[in-house]
């Protein structure tokens, strides 16, 4: 059992590697081109180049991927030479402004800049400012003459500057493009990476993903609860009776609702609610406007009509599943020898059908987690509940890539952390599966 | 019959209701079955046997009603009783086994609260007193390591221990009447002939009345006292077993006897007498005898009379308008002879012209790694060992019949041959061409020269092509004939077997089982091949069609002097059909020699056992009770020395564990692999 | 018997083209067949015919253009003029749901042909050759499939931009992966079967068996499949529209008039509840249809 569940794990981190290769690649490598989905249409071509060559996208593909995943502060360090390290400190309005280091022979922390052809280390002193300390000497010769110098620079990159050849950068601040000489030629964005919780900055929210995503990561998980804790005791239960009376009217009825409400679109379902119960009866409210962060929990009737929303497709679907696996098992041979063993009716449907026909539901509603993920996504939208698919739609509206990125990572470990528990239970409840 | 019948069926009619109205599956059926009786019911698929036992217990789902007739059980009706009533007779007093053991059982749910169910059902035995009593039950169907079972799931267990557990389960409220549907069918000859003991032995024991339901006529003369033999929803015939078996009244009983080949006959001495056509549907009955569109007695009166079933003789009822023509002697053109007597007179020698030779040829299949290790390839892999050194040769125009029980590699060992599973190691030559590599590196020419005619009549066509294109596909793959005569010879083929040129343009699902199979074989000898293996040809027809494809078989081998290799499971067909026999055992040849000298001692201990087990169609057969206990080993972890070692009756000793058996030469290439003596064999036969 | 005259006599062979017109025939009637006694799918039908009409006669059945804007009736809801009311610009909300009807009648089956081809060309040599080659594949499809389908659409459009060619691409990469997994098992059956075996022992090309032998024998749950998948790209083309990630304004598309309409839901409720009727009948309809056929495909067995 151990060794199963063990080679379950190995294969999700495959997958979620090939996922993760996926995701990269569609947002980052796909025609659309990065710096120019941050800029905007309207930035002059050097511009651009100069936006795409300091987030690091002209650095080889395979890098950028590393980077994105697993960090890239121990690229830097190679290439400088020397350790990295980061501070976290108040400064200005915000909270906690990441910085990079490199830690020199002194062990002091030290960035570097050129002003007017001149290189200058910043020695970081216990209080937070800095010192500016001449260091022309560190430049280092290459073969071809040049003189260069990696280091890390202000804005938390590890950049290369070459002595004589200013580049100009380009950057957009609040205020506007800001234009400036004496730059380097080089960048390598420095961060800690996804898997080690920093997966880089909302260029919606001008803040690390990470804080914002956490928030809706929780009401998006109550939304799910709520709907799954509602929605699957009465599916199992119609799907039972339905099953129980196969081809009989209260078949039919239970069917076809099932498909109906299964069948319409989320939205759809949604926007029909609203205008059923917000508009016309007025007894509950039609969106989850969040004017504070614990508004769901002062006035639980917002949840009410999300919940249903997101239940209904559900239950249609379960429903569905449950009956058709309850008219198997109804039609089994076994089922056959339990009633000609004289048992009846209520102990062959509890003894012989419930537990053989629940097995197969486990498992397709469990298959079916991506679908009802999706359907928070759209369900959210629906309502303006501030959940989790709510901000990856905006951030896939606004081209926030790596929001998207950490969005849509966050969502498949879900959905693959719950196959993988499903698949658990699956093998504890049926007695047919061998682990060898 | 002196006691009052603990059953009886009085002109029972069943029907079902369907789209097209109500169809009449069973018609006018009666017949008793007194205390401690065993009734055998036979008859082909499609006969109504089934329908008959589940109307026993009127257990014949939401369509299904009994429309005429009655059934009473100890001298009171079961129509119109509550359903209260019934639950109380089923799996009380009446209690019933049933063709597939697996799926009768429930699969998550432990032996032991399945047995336990039926005893706190009908005597309200709590869970504690109702163990030791199912496990009693266990024992008294002999199950080895009864304890051990109880706490296992079905699907740990073999399927001859899942049939002692559903009879075991049957027998748990000594039951008055024990209702058997085909309880032997899915399983294998030796593990067969292990159950019919067992369920002879119960009914000795507890004198309990038994319906045994088998499209077998071998298994019914074993086990039944009486036999009814029904035919398109009718009882044709009922007389005791002996009767029956010798002197049969009505055409369609004395066909199935006349088509039914003898384990004991050696090949040319007997010629098997097919039945033509097959069974009506229900709902396309004839008009008149139901069986006069197949009968070789037919008159024109049967063609318009639907004869009632009549007792010629005291005790013998018939449904035959000519049965008191015959009496109880043989009836007019009994003895006449097919043809294949005469096509056989003329078989050419074989001479010395080895056509086959395999050589130490082995099949091994890789076992999927379920392990952590395995992921990464750190793990050896492991083989299913289906086929582990098998040598034999095969000469021109002679038929090499393998037989063996279910697992032993003789299917492997069929495909190993043609090409559709690889060797993993030896060597096999065919006219000279070394075939020891797959299709696909073989070349054209061996493949036209070496053809297969396969198993499942359902899978051997292609669902979405005519007849006619799936034979030409292999004409004009092969350019056997210039492409417009394609239409010619396929037309030409299907005469060949005995289809009509009509044929051509229907789908195979418009075709009986055995009309595909008919088509396959002319698929097969579409190229002239010099050799055809056919895998178990015959065993998914119905005994009236087998009988029809193995002549045809024999025909096509005759005129064309095709080699052939046989593998079958069925001793009698594979003894009807076969020059030279091996028998196989776990992925070896145990035993290999002419046909003769297989059949009759000395053996290898494993084919006496096997032998032991056919059941012959004869009741006063002598019978060997030399039976095989335990399961076939697993193939990827074989017993060391010899493989037979673990179930072997006659085993001497920690010999046959440790050492291969030695090749005993018996003479006339009669081959034994044994540790035991030549004359000791010999021996063990008394 | 074998003479060329009498060779001459017999029907020729049927040429390839022949065949397999007839096979679509068969096939056809087959299903037709299967349609009729089944009243979900008779129902199913219906509805989705009626909308199918609608898409046909569009220009015929509307008094406007769908685009044509008309600044002094804005919101106004139903009148002999504009049936179904008009919306925040003043088109005409019958013409619109009459021309969507185009857009998302087109685009689901084409999208759901386009991943049928995905998932044919993956699932057909995965099921048949097994090993590696199915290792790899269905590695990358598990892979896809741990993708929420809203979340994988979602990324991919607003990696491509807003387009129907780039909705069809989405929604076939969606669907390809399910396609191939059943291909794959159906292959996997069907290969085991003795007409294979036959095939091979003729040395037919493993090419030529996959698509002669296996391929015909799919069809079945394939064409049930394809019914099902059209009911859902319909649903996901509806939904990419209402989330903004459809075609771009102005082209009629239901899901964009409902998101158009929702946040203008007070002022006039008639454009928002047109067209999420209108989507939810051809879903629901398609469904129904889809469903029926299932049903009475699996009685037929």
């Amino acid at each position: 059992m151990a060794r199963y569940i063990i080679r379950r794990m190995l294969t999700m981190l495959l997958t979620m590697l090939i996922v993760s290769v996926l995701v990269f690649a569609i947002v980052e490598i796909a025609p659309g081109n990065v710096a120019r989905n941050i800029l905007g249409a309207y930035a002059t071509p050097e511009q651009e180049a100069s936006m795409a060559n300091q987030l690091g996208l002209t650095r080889p593909v395979h890098l950028r991927y590393l980077s994105w995943l697993f960090g890239s502060d121990w690229q830097a360090a190679a290439v400088i030479g020397l350790p990295l390290r980061q501070t976290v400190t108040a400064q200005g309005l915000v909270a906690n402004s990441i910085q990079w280091w490199a830690v020199d022979e002194n062990g002091d922390l030290a960035q570097w800049r050129v002003e007017q052809g001149q290189l200058v280390k910043l020695v970081r002193q216990p209080d937070g400012a800095t010192v500016r300390i001449p260091d022309e000497r560190a430049w280092r010769t290459e073969a071809d003459g040049q003189e260069v110098f990696w280091g890390v620079d202000t804005a938390g990159r590890a950049a290369k500057w070459v002595k004589g050849q200013g580049g100009t950068e380009y950057r957009y601040e609040y205020s506007g493009w800001i234009k400036s000489t004496d730059s380097p030629a080089e960048y390598i964005p420095i961060s800690k990476g996804l898997f080690r919780g920093e997966a880089g900055l909302s260029l919606r929210y001008k803040a690390p993903v990470s804080e914002v995503i956490g928030r809706r990561i929780g009401n998006s998980f109550i939304l799910a609860v709520l709907a799954i804790l509602f929605s699957i005791p009465i599916a199992v239960s119609l799907g039972l009776i339905a099953g129980l009376n196969e081809g009989k009217l209260v078949d039919r009825v239970i069917s076809v609702g099932g498909l109906v409400t299964a069948g319409s679109p989320d939205f759809a379902t949604g926007i029909l609610l609203i205008m059923v119960f917000a508009l016309w009866l007025k007894v509950l409210p039609g969106a989850t406007v969040l004017t504070t962060e614990d508004a769901i929990f002062r006035d639980p009737r917002l949840l009410v009509l999300p919940v249903l929303t997101a239940s209904l497709v559900e239950i249609g679907y379960v429903l569905r599943i449950t009956r058709a696996s309850v008219v198997e098992v109804m039609n089994s041979a076994y089922v056959r020898t339990a009633i000609l063993k004289g048992l009846s009716y209520r102990q062959v449907v509890v003894g012989h059908v419930l537990r053989n026909a629940m097995l197969a539901p486990i498992t397709v509603i469990m298959l079916h987690i991506n679908w009802f993920i999706g359907g928070l996504v759209v369900v959210e939208s629906v309502f303006g509940y501030p959940g989790l698919g709510n901000f990856i739609l905006n951030a896939a509206l606004y081209k926030d890539v790596y929001a998207i990125e950490a969005g849509a990572m966050v969502l498949i470990v879900l959905a693959v952390g719950t196959q993988l528990v499903a698949d658990i239970i699956y093998s504890l409840l049926n007695p047919r599966i061998r682990y060898a | 019959m002196n006691e009052a019948p603990i059953l009886s069926v009085r002109n029972l009619a069943v029907s079902y209701k369907t789209r097209k109205g109500e169809v009449d599956a069973v018609r006018d059926v009666t017949f008793d079955i007194g205390p401690g009786e065993n009734l055998g019911l036979v008859g082909e698929s499609g006969c109504g046997k089934s329908t008959v036992a589940y109307a026993m217990v009127n257990f014949l789902g939401p369509n299904g009603f009994i429309k005429r007739g009655d059934v009473q059980f100890k001298g009171e009706t079961l129509r119109g009783r509550s359903e209260a009533e019934l639950r109380a007779l089923r799996g009380g007093d009446i209690s019933m086994v049933y063709q597939e053991p697996m799926a009768a059982l429930n699969p998550s749910m432990r032996i032991r609260d399945q047995l336990a169910e039926s005893l706190s059902t009908h005597r309200h035995l709590t869970r504690k007193d109702a163990y030791p009593e199912s496990l009693e039950a266990l024992k008294k169907v002999y199950m080895p390591d009864a304890e051990g079972v109880m706490t296992r799931f079905p699907h740990q267990l073999s399927g001859g221990q899942q049939q002692r557990v559903v009879i075991a389960m049957a027998m748990l409220n000594n039951p008055a009447l024990l209702i058997m549907d085909e309880p032997t069918t899915a399983l294998d000859v030796t593990v067969e002939a292990a159950v019919l003991d067992l369920i002879a032995e119960l009914q000795r024991q507890f004198n309990t009345a038994a319906l045994y339901i088998s499209h077998n006529l071998g298994v019914v003369a074993r086990v039944s006292r009486r036999v009814a033999v029904m035919y398109a929803g009718e009882i044709v015939e009922l007389a005791s077993t002996d009767a029956i078996f010798h002197h049969p009244m009505h055409p369609y009983t004395m066909g199935l006897m006349r088509c039914l080949p003898d384990v004991d006959a050696p090949k040319g001495t007997r010629t098997l007498d097919p039945i033509p056509g097959r069974v009506p549907a229900p709902d396309n009955l004839p008009p008149g005898c139901l069986f006069a569109p197949r009968c070789r007695f037919v008159i024109p009166a049967c063609r318009e009379t639907h004869p009632d079933l009549l007792p010629v003789v005291q005790g013998h009822p018939v449904r035959c308008l000519r049965a008191a023509e015959w009496g109880e002697g043989q009836p007019i053109g009994a003895g006449e002879a097919g043809n294949i007597t005469e096509i056989r007179a003329d078989r050419p020698d074989p001479g010395d012209a080895t056509v086959l030779t395999v050589d130490s040829a082995r099949v091994y299949y890789p076992v999927p790694l379920q392990t952590v290790g395995g992921l990464f390839g750190l793990e050896k892999r492991r083989y299913v060992r289906a086929l582990d050194d098998v040598s034999f040769a095969v000469k021109r125009g002679r038929t090499l019949g393998i037989v063996g029980e279910s697992g032993c590699g003789k299917s492997t060992l069929a495909k190993a041959i043609v090409g559709l599973e690889p060797l993993y190691a030896g060597q096999a030559d065919f006219l000279g061409v070394d075939i020891s590599q797959p299709l696909s590196k073989r070349g054209i020419d061996s493949i036209r020269e070496l053809q297969m005619v396969f198993q499942d009549p359902n899978g051997v066509l292609n669902p979405s092509y005519t007849v006619g294109e799936q034979i030409a596909f292999a004409l004009r793959r092969f350019r056997t004939v210039p492409p417009h005569q394609v239409r010619a010879e396929v037309e030409r083929l299907l005469q060949a077997v005995k289809l009509d040129v009509s044929y051509f343009n229907r789908l195979p699902r418009q075709l009986s089982g055995g009309e595909k199979q008919r088509v396959g074989i002319a698929r097969a000898i579409s190229t002239s091949p010099t050799m055809v293996v056919c895998d178990e040809p015959v065993s998914a027809l119905d005994v009236s069609v087998q009988a029809a494809v193995l002549n045809l078989l024999l025909a096509i081998q005759s005129t064309n002097n095709t080699t052939m290799i046989l593998i079958s499971h069925d001793l009698s067909s594979v003894r009807y059909f076969s020059d030279e026999v091996a028998v196989m055992y776990l992925g070896r040849i145990v035993e290999f020699g002419p046909s003769e000298l297989i059949y009759s001692p000395p053996n290898h201990p494993y084919t006496t056992a096997l032998l032991a087990a056919v059941p012959r169609p004869d009741p006063g057969a002598s019978r060997s009770n030399i039976r095989l206990s335990g399961r076939v080993p697993s193939a990827i972890n074989p017993p060391t020395g010899c493989r037979f070692n673990t179930r072997c009756p006659f085993k001497i000793g920690p010999i046959c564990e440790e050492q291969e058996p030695p090749r005993r030469d018996f003479g006339d290439g009669h081959l034994i692999f044994c540790h035991i003596e030549a004359d000791a064999l010999d021996r063990y036969h008394q | 018997m074998t003479t060329a005259d009498s060779t001459t006599d017999r029907p020729r062979m049927p040429s390839r083209l022949e065949l397999a017109l007839a096979g679509l025939w068969a096939g056809l009637r087959e299903l037709a067949e299967l349609v009729w006694s089944s009243p979900t799918a008779v129902v199913g039908l219906a509805i989705v015919l009626a909308w199918v009409l609608v898409a046909i006669f569009a220009p015929f059945i509307t008094a406007h253009s769908p685009l044509e804007q008309d600044y002094l009736t804005i919101n106004k809801g139903p009148s002999t003029e504009h049936l179904l009311g008009t919306d925040h610009l003043g088109r005409d909300v019958w013409a619109r749901v009459a021309y969507g009807a185009r857009t998302i009648l087109s685009l689901g089956p084409i999208s759901v042909l386009v991943a049928f081809l995905l998932g044919l060309t993956l699932g057909l040599p995965a099921g048949y050759y097994r090993g590696r080659v199915d290792e790899i594949i269905m590695r990358v499809l598990d892979a896809l499939m741990a993708f929420p389908t809203i979340l994988l659409y979602m990324i991919i459009i607003s990696a491509l931009g807003a387009s129907a060619f780039n909705v069809v691409i989405a929604i076939a990469v969606g669907g390809a992966p399910g396609i191939a997994r059943l291909v794959r098992a159906l292959t996997m059956d069907i290969r085991t079967r003795e007409y294979v075996a036959a095939a091979k022992l003729r040395g037919d090309h493993d090419f030529s068996i996959m698509v002669r032998e296996i391929l015909p024998n799919c069809r079945g749950p394939l064409i049930v499949d394809l019914l099902l998948r059209i009911g859902y790209a319909a649903f996901y083309i509806g939904t990419l529209g209402f989330l903004g990630l459809g075609l771009p304004p102005p082209t009629p598309d239901w899901g964009g008039m409902v998101q158009e309409g929702y946040s203008r839901m007070l002022a006039n409720v008639w454009p928002v509840l047109s067209a999420t009727l209108a989507i939810v009948t051809l879903v629901i309809g398609l469904n129904l249809f889809a469903d029926g056929v299932r049903e009475e495909s699996m009685r037929y067995q």
